[in-house]
């Protein structure tokens, strides 16, 4: 009988889920503590880096293959999500808006791949693999940077006490520091309400993946082992639907939010 | 001790994480409900108006993932609330 420990990559499923350190940087007296999650957001900025240009890069009319696919996603997202709502800014905020989709959309799919099982196999090494967007701190950063994006651009295109005063709808004058306030927490709930949805869908997707997994191991029966690999697949097929989904809904409420910033009037 | 008061009982038995844990657990579950509630109105009304007009079914499709995407979201916070919570208590 062989040992678990020589197949699977860990014996612990959930240890797809949370962050391993790999090594720890010491510069002066601080301490970078690096981790696999980091590596796999570095790795998918170099996937964008590599691919994205070399796909773009065919000489031919007609589009084949890689360039297709990129020029769909690309044109889909500028001709229906972001020109509808953005009209003639939209050549401004497009590129962010690609960027940040592909970044997403990348983070999600190389965790679905299983680095750690194949990474296991050829070297020793084991957690190189990971989702990036399962971290509360990267998924932070893209809701941080979505929100510097909406109000800089939002000051930039009406003045600093424009865009204030745009804040508050006309209503009855009883009801402006009320509504000020409302509108002043919703700026603030408004990227966490991004940040949280991106992280909770991934980690949710992944926690419930080694739940199942994770019953077929306590349980040492063959037939609730094949149970579970077919659960775990059509799990996955959700998962990788909910990747695309995810990376789209990203993309799109801050194009709402950018547009509410520039036009307040739509 | 309380020989006929089983909740007090019960409650005295499994201590404040007990508590602490019950409650995270109906609250994550009511969440769910609330949840499944919503999405599943939002289903059947997209369902019923594609089947009132065909040709609109593409626009439809799309409002309605969008919309349930949004109810996860703050679904997920109301979870995560509640895993915190977990990890600080129980």
């Amino acid at each position: 009988m062989i040992r678990t420990s020589v197949i699977l990559a860990s014996e612990n499923p959930l240890s797809h889920v949370v962050q391993h350190p790999l090594f720890t940087l010491q510069v002066g007296s601080w301490q970078l503590n690096f981790s696999n999650h980091m590596l796999m957001a570095l790795v998918a900025g170099l996937l964008m880096i590599i691919f994205l240009p070399l796909a773009a890069r065919q000489r031919t009319m007609v589009p084949q293959g890689a360039r297709n696919l990129v020029e769909t996603i690309c044109e889909f997202l500028r001709e229906k999500v972001a020109r509808p709502q953005l009209g003639e800014n939209t050549d401004r905020f497009i590129k962010y808006l690609w960027t940040i989709f592909y970044f997403i959309l990348f983070c999600n799919l190389l965790g679905m791949i299983p680095t750690d099982g194949i990474l296991y196999f050829l070297i020793g090494k084991n957690h190189l693999g990971g989702t990036a967007t399962c971290n509360i701190y990267i998924t932070g950063t893209l809701a941080v940077t979505a929100f510097i994006m909406v109000h800089v651009s939002g000051i930039r295109h009406q003045g600093l006490f424009n865009y204030i005063k745009h804040f508050v709808p006309t209503v009855p004058w009883p009801l402006i520091p009320i509504l000020f306030v409302l509108e002043l927490l919703g700026a603030f709930i408004k990227p966490f309400a991004l940040a949280i949805r991106l992280f909770a869908n991934m980690l949710a997707g992944h926690t419930v993946l080694a739940a199942l997994i994770g019953m077929a191991l306590v349980l040492h029966n063959y037939t609730i082992a094949g149970v579970t690999i077919l659960g775990a697949s059509a799990l996955s097929l959700l998962e990788l639907f909910v990747a695309f989904l995810q990376a789209y809904i990203f993309t799109f409420l801050t194009t709402i939010f950018i547009s509410a910033a520039v036009h307040p009037e739509h | 001790m309380f020989d006929c008061n089983i909740l007090a009982e019960g409650m005295l038995a499994i201590g404040d994480p007990g508590l602490a844990a019950l409650g995270v657990g109906l609250g994550a579950g009511l969440v769910g409900m609330g949840a499944a509630l919503g999405i599943g109105r939002i289903a059947g009304n997209a369902v019923e108006s594609i089947a009132r007009q065909p040709e609109a079914g593409g626009r439809i499709f799309s409002s309605m993932i969008i919309t349930a995407a949004l109810i996860e979201g703050f679904t997920f916070f109301a979870l995560v609330i509640s895993i915190l919570a977990l990890n600080k208590i129980g």
